[in-house]
C-alpha cells in the first residue's frame, strides 16, 4: 500500500479518530486509489503497533461511512461506486475538521466574530489568487 | 465483543485486616487486550496471583475461558510475572526442553523465532543473564505454548525500547489471533498503544474500566476564561458529566466524564470571553483519576 499512516497514541484524540480521518485524507488525495485494497487488520495493527479492536472499529466505521467495502475472506477495499463522491466528501471531512479547529482557536483566544471573519477573508484571499479560482 | 476468557467477579483478598484487593471485577474478551494501571501497591500483583490460583482468594470468583481454574487450565494460560522466575543452573535451551515436555502446543519453531527476536543466545545459562534477558527468556517461553490467555505483571521491565516495541507486537498478534491479554505497566504510553481497554487500581479497588478510546471521547477539560469574575454557575458543578470545576481567578476549568459539547455549550451561554475544549491523554486520565479516589 502507497499510503503510510502513523498515529500518535499519546495524543488526546482517540487513535480510532486519527486513523479514520488519515485513510480519508489518503483517499482523497489519491494514494489510497478507489478499488485498492487495505491491508488486514492484523497487518495494519501490527504495522502501526495499535490494539487490533481499534484498527477493526476503524473499518467497521469506514464501512459504515461508505467509504470502504468489506468483504468476509476478501478483505477491505476503497469503493469503486461514487468514489470521486466519496472522495470529495472525504475531503470535505478532513477539511471540516481544520477549519473548525483553526476557528475553535481564534475564539479560544478571544478573538471576535467580526476579527475571525476578517482573518478567514484574508487567508482566503491569499491562497485563492482570483474570484474564479476553483 | 466476544465472551470473556478472562473473567474476574467480585474478588477480594485480605491479608488480616489489610484489604490487597477490594471486590474488583473485570472480563478481556478473546481479541482483547487490557491494559492495568494504578501506584505501586494498588493490588494489581496480587490481582494476578488470585487470578491464577498462586494466591487463595477471600471472595469473589474466577474464570478462564467460562471455567473455574483447573489442572487444564494452565495448557492455555501464560503468565509472566514481574520477577522472571528462572532455574539458575540451566540454559535457555534446557528451558526449552523443560516447556517442550510440559506443554501440548509448546512450539519450539516459534521458541527459538522468539530468541532471535529479543537477541538471546539459548547456550547462557540463566544465572548470567541481566534483569530484562531474564524478562525476555520468560516471554519467550510465555508466547511459545501458543496461550488462548495471556496475563503479564510489568513484562517489559529492564527490556531496551527496541524490544519493548516487540513485546507490545507480540501481544498485539496474539490478539490478533484471538488471545485475551491481561497486562500491567507502569508505563502509560504502552497501554495506550496496545490496549483496547484499561483497568486502573488504587488501593485495592478498580477506579476505572474502559475502553481507552472511550475514555478519551468523554473525558475532557473545558477551559473558559471571563472578561471579569466568574458568574454564577447554576448549579453546573452538580451536572453529572462533571467530574471536577476549578475557579482560579477569572478562569474555569470544567473536567467533563462525557458529553464536552453539550457542558461546553452551557458554560459557552455564560458570555466568556473565551472558551476551548482541551483533550486529555491516558496519562492525564490515569493521574486525575488517582488524584479523585485519593481526595
Amino acid at each position: 500500500m502507497p499510503a503510510i499512516f502513523t498515529v500518535d497514541p499519546r495524543s488526546g484524540v482517540p487513535l480510532y479518530l486519527q486513523l479514520i480521518e488519515q485513510i480519508k485524507r489518503a483517499i482523497a488525495l489519491g494514494t489510497l486509489a478507489p478499488g485498492e485494497q487495505l491491508p488486514t487488520v492484523k497487518a495494519l495493527a501490527l504495522e502501526l503497533t495499535v490494539n487490533p479492536n481499534t484498527v477493526a472499529r476503524v473499518y467497521r466505521e469506514l464501512e459504515r461511512d461508505a467509504v470502504i467495502d468489506t468483504s468476509p475472506g476478501r478483505g477491505s477495499f476503497v469503493r469503486t461506486d461514487g468514489a470521486g463522491h466519496e472522495a470529495r466528501r472525504a475531503v470535505a471531512d478532513v477539511a471540516r475538521t481544520a477549519f473548525e479547529g483553526a476557528v475553535r482557536e481564534a475564539k479560544s483566544l478571544g478573538l471576535s466574530r467580526k476579527e475571525t471573519h476578517e482573518l478567514m477573508a484574508r487567508t482566503i484571499a491569499r491562497w485563492y489568487e482570483t474570484e474564479n479560482d476553483a | 465483543m466476544n465472551a470473556p476468557l478472562i473473567s474476574i467477579t467480585g474478588l477480594t483478598k485480605r491479608y488480616g485486616s489489610f484489604t490487597a484487593v477490594d471486590d474488583v471485577s473485570l472480563d478481556v474478551a478473546a481479541g482483547s487486550i487490557c491494559g492495568l494501571l494504578g501506584p505501586n501497591g494498588a493490588g494489581k500483583t496480587t490481582t494476578f496471583k488470585c487470578l491464577l490460583g498462586f494466591a487463595k482468594t477471600s471472595a469473589g470468583t474466577i474464570a478462564i475461558e467460562g471455567a473455574p481454574l483447573s489442572p487444564a487450565t494452565f495448557e492455555t494460560v501464560a503468565y509472566v510475572p514481574e520477577r522472571a522466575t528462572l532455574y539458575d543452573n540451566l540454559t535457555i535451551a534446557e528451558h526449552l526442553t523443560v516447556y517442550r515436555r510440559s506443554y501440548k502446543h509448546y512450539d519450539d519453531a516459534r521458541a527459538r523465532e522468539l530468541l532471535a527476536l529479543f537477541d538471546l543466545d539459548p547456550r547462557q545459562r540463566a544465572e548470567k543473564l541481566s534483569k530484562g534477558m531474564r524478562t525476555a527468556v520468560a516471554l519467550t517461553l510465555a508466547f511459545s505454548i501458543r496461550p488462548r490467555v495471556l496475563i503479564l505483571d510489568e513484562p517489559s521491565s529492564g527490556l531496551d525500547p527496541i524490544h519493548q516495541r516487540h513485546v507490545l507486537d507480540l501481544m498485539i498478534d496474539a490478539a490478533a489471533n484471538g488471545a485475551a491479554v491481561l497486562f500491567s505497566s507502569h508505563q502509560v504510553g504502552q497501554v495506550e498503544r496496545a490496549a483496547d481497554s484499561v483497568a486502573i487500581m488504587n488501593k485495592g479497588r478498580l477506579i476505572v474500566n474502559s475502553v481507552i478510546d472511550e475514555l478519551k471521547t468523554g473525558e475532557k477539560i473545558i477551559e473558559a476564561v471571563f472578561a471579569g469574575p466568574i458568574p454564577n454557575l447554576n448549579g453546573l458543578a452538580n451536572d453529572p458529566n462533571i467530574l471536577r470545576i476549578e475557579q482560579v481567578g477569572s478562569t474555569l476549568r470544567a473536567v467533563t466524564r462525557e458529553d464536552s459539547d453539550a457542558i461546553a455549550q452551557r458554560i459557552f451561554a455564560l458570555h466568556p470571553r473565551s472558551i476551548r475544549t482541551i483533550d486529555l491523554n491516558l496519562e492525564e486520565i490515569f493521574m486525575n483519576a488517582v488524584s479523585r479516589d485519593q481526595a
